[in-house]
């Protein structure tokens, strides 16, 4: 499993300085978003801990990747796990 | 213009405020982060009820506001020229929202300046208070000046001619239409449809909205020139 502080990313095309990855709050952002589609407590906990290891093992070879990316494969991931949640996350960014 | 037309012109443009967007989306996000972050159905309502009041007052207070610029300086009626002014006003937003409404990529993100609009997506996400939910209402409505101010300027022309008694009821009204898409949305909010339901509707039924806007903007501004400029003239002749 990769180490938390070994992968950069790279945040909006490099306007917003670099930062590690930060598991906590990829789970975060899932949990919210899978809560936001109602769904109960448990199974948006459950989905968040799937989608951020499969994000884990995808960034396992990668040391340098953008917020975007991340997102994609979340959302990839995700869509398999709870398709209205994956929308709204999708979406977050393009809804305003 | 008899006190049935000048309602009728005022409920139309309100009807077209309403169309607009930008205030959908931000209770979209703001109900979307209350909900994500674990808040009881309770507190999202009176979250997302702050933010429609805001809403409300703003349009309340910037159509009473443009009206009583517009007394001021022309009295009861204003010039010919200026009801010219208006209605190609109204005519140039109503193209402008057809071709630059929404930008074209995925999702429902319209044309305001990213700055605003970055501003008002963080500001959805802090948003922990219902008096900060109004006064994100208020900036809303402020940020969306761009393309409401149009029907504002027609309804506010029109009501400086009717009537003190009437003026109040065409402010109403005019308020109250204006923010019946914003309480049909906090409605399906409060009855607990999925926000995935509702974004999707928005954008699936995107262009129809832009198309109906626009589209609505250029007749009100054919009408009141034909009803107001050319029927005056042709009056006087």
């Amino acid at each position: 499993m990769n180490d938390d502080k070994t992968t950069i990313i790279i945040k909006r095309k490099g306007q917003r300085p670099t930062e590690s990855f930060d598991k906590a709050k990829l789970h975060q952002s899932i949990v919210s978003a899978t809560l936001s589609a109602r769904t109960p407590d448990g199974q948006a906990d459950n989905i968040a801990h799937a989608v951020t290891n499969y994000v884990l093992e995808w960034l396992e070879s990668r040391p340098e990747v953008t917020s975007h990316d991340i997102r994609l494969v979340a959302t990839r991931h995700l869509r398999s796990h709870h398709p209205d949640a994956a929308y709204l996350y999708e979406q977050h960014r393009t809804t305003l | 213009m008899d006190i049935a037309s000048s309602l009728a012109i005022v409920t139309l443009a309100a009807l077209i405020h309403a169309s607009f967007q930008l205030s959908v989306s931000v209770l979209t996000l703001l109900s979307g982060h209350a909900i994500g972050a674990r808040h009881s159905q309770a507190r999202v309502m009176r979250l997302t009820f702050g933010f429609v009041s805001g809403v409300g007052v703003m349009t309340l207070l910037a159509l009473s506001f443009i009206s009583l610029v517009f007394l001021h300086i022309f009295g009861n009626e204003a010039p010919q020229f200026v009801w010219a002014i208006v209605c190609g006003l109204l005519i140039g937003v109503g193209l402008a929202v057809w071709f630059f409404y929404y930008r074209r990529e995925k999702g429902t993100s319209l044309w305001i300046p990213r700055s605003f609009a970055r501003h008002l997506s963080d500001r959805s996400k802090a948003t922990k208070s219902g008096a900060e939910a109004f006064s994100l209402g208020l900036t809303t409505v402020m940020s969306e000046l761009l393309f409401i101010g149009a029907p504002m300027i027609i309804s506010a022309l029109v009501l400086i001619q009717l009537p003190g008694y009437w003026q109040l009821v065409g402010i109403a009204i005019y308020s109250v239409i204006s923010l019946l898409t914003l309480f049909s949305i906090w409605v399906l909010i409060g009855s607990g449809h999925k926000l995935s339901s509702i974004q999707k509707w928005r954008e699936d039924n995107k262009h129809f909205l832009q198309f109906a806007a626009g589209g609505a903007l250029t007749v009100l501004g054919f009408f009141v020139y034909v009803s107001k400029i050319v029927s005056d003239v042709s009056g006087a002749l």
